[in-house]
């Protein structure tokens, strides 16, 4: 009997020290983050991030799109083309939009 | 100057209906399209905004509406190439119909009176015209093409069109809201 309280004890303990060591979700700083262009669209349309994370845009859509910063033109990218993707690293919230299709638009937003 | 301005905006106006009736190809009684009629359809459409936007490129002097012109030939094409690709891996032969020749037919018609115009009057009649003719294709594509089409891989292409061209008609619509 004590041998199977103790055996048991060991196990809830193992059990607690591997829980205890896995990263919480706050600790967790994603490495990239990514907006989708497909259907004439960035999604998200609003995308949140932490100060200087890398920002990957993917084109799924079916024609050519770019992204450019709205105020200034301060970044931007080459035109990227159907099934590839551009990156950049962002410390500043910031609007943007297609300049080939500048109806399209969203936003980066840096959390505080 | 006042009688070749009034002459641009009736020759203007004169043209619009006429792309408007033309576009009446798509508001008669429903046809019923098979599947390579539904792909020259689609054919067709595009390759006559390309030549819409060829002929903009060649004859605006405006930056704004020459950058517009680029993206509906660089889009259009970019939907050609992705339609002759998806015909040529289902072995569907696109196939001229009533609706393709209409098109055509109101097509030429809306050229030929662009060609006449030039300066401020072209730009404003090649918007005007992008205003309508992406109407009359957007509800075609929805009501028509999408809803006969039988291949689901060709229906796909339709319905990944559609917001496209959606967004070129708000494009055109910003473009044209600048002439007022």
């Amino acid at each position: 009997m004590k041998g199977i309280i103790k055996t048991a004890l060991c196990i809830c303990c193992i059990w607690i020290a591997i829980t205890g060591c896995q990263p919480s979700a706050e600790n967790t700083a994603p490495v990239s983050d990514t907006v989708i262009i497909s259907q004439m669209k960035f999604t998200p349309d609003v995308l949140y991030i932490n100060k200087w994370d890398t920002i990957v845009w993917i084109n799924n859509d079916i024609v050519s799109h770019d992204v450019t910063e709205a105020a200034s033109k301060a970044w931007f990218s080459d035109t990227i083309q159907s099934g590839s993707s551009w990156k950049t690293v962002l410390g500043k919230s910031a609007d943007y939009f297609c300049s080939i299709h500048p109806t399209m638009k969203a936003k980066i937003v840096v959390r505080e | 100057m006042n009688k070749l301005s009034s002459i641009a905006r009736w020759a203007a106006g004169a043209m619009v209906c006429a792309t408007l009736f033309s576009q009446t190809a798509f508001a008669q009684e429903a046809p019923k399209l098979t599947d390579p009629e539904i792909a020259s359809v689609a054919v067709t459409a595009n390759q006559i905004d390309v030549e819409y936007g060829n002929i903009a490129l060649k004859t605006s002097k405006s930056s704004a509406v020459k950058k517009f012109a680029q993206t509906m030939v660089n889009d259009h094409n970019n939907i050609i190439k992705q339609a002759v690709a998806l015909a040529g891996k289902l072995g569907v032969t696109p196939k001229d119909n009533a609706v393709t020749q209409q098109l055509l037919e109101g097509a030429k018609k809306t050229k030929d009176n662009l060609k006449k115009l030039k300066g401020k009057a072209f730009d404003k009649a090649y918007i005007n015209n992008e205003v309508a003719y992406h109407e009359a294709v957007i509800s075609a594509v929805k009501t028509l093409l999408i809803p006969q089409a039988q291949n689901a891989e060709l229906k796909a292409l339709l319905v990944k069109v559609a917001p496209l061209l959606e967004a070129h008609l708000h494009m055109a619509k910003e473009a044209q809201a600048k002439f007022k």
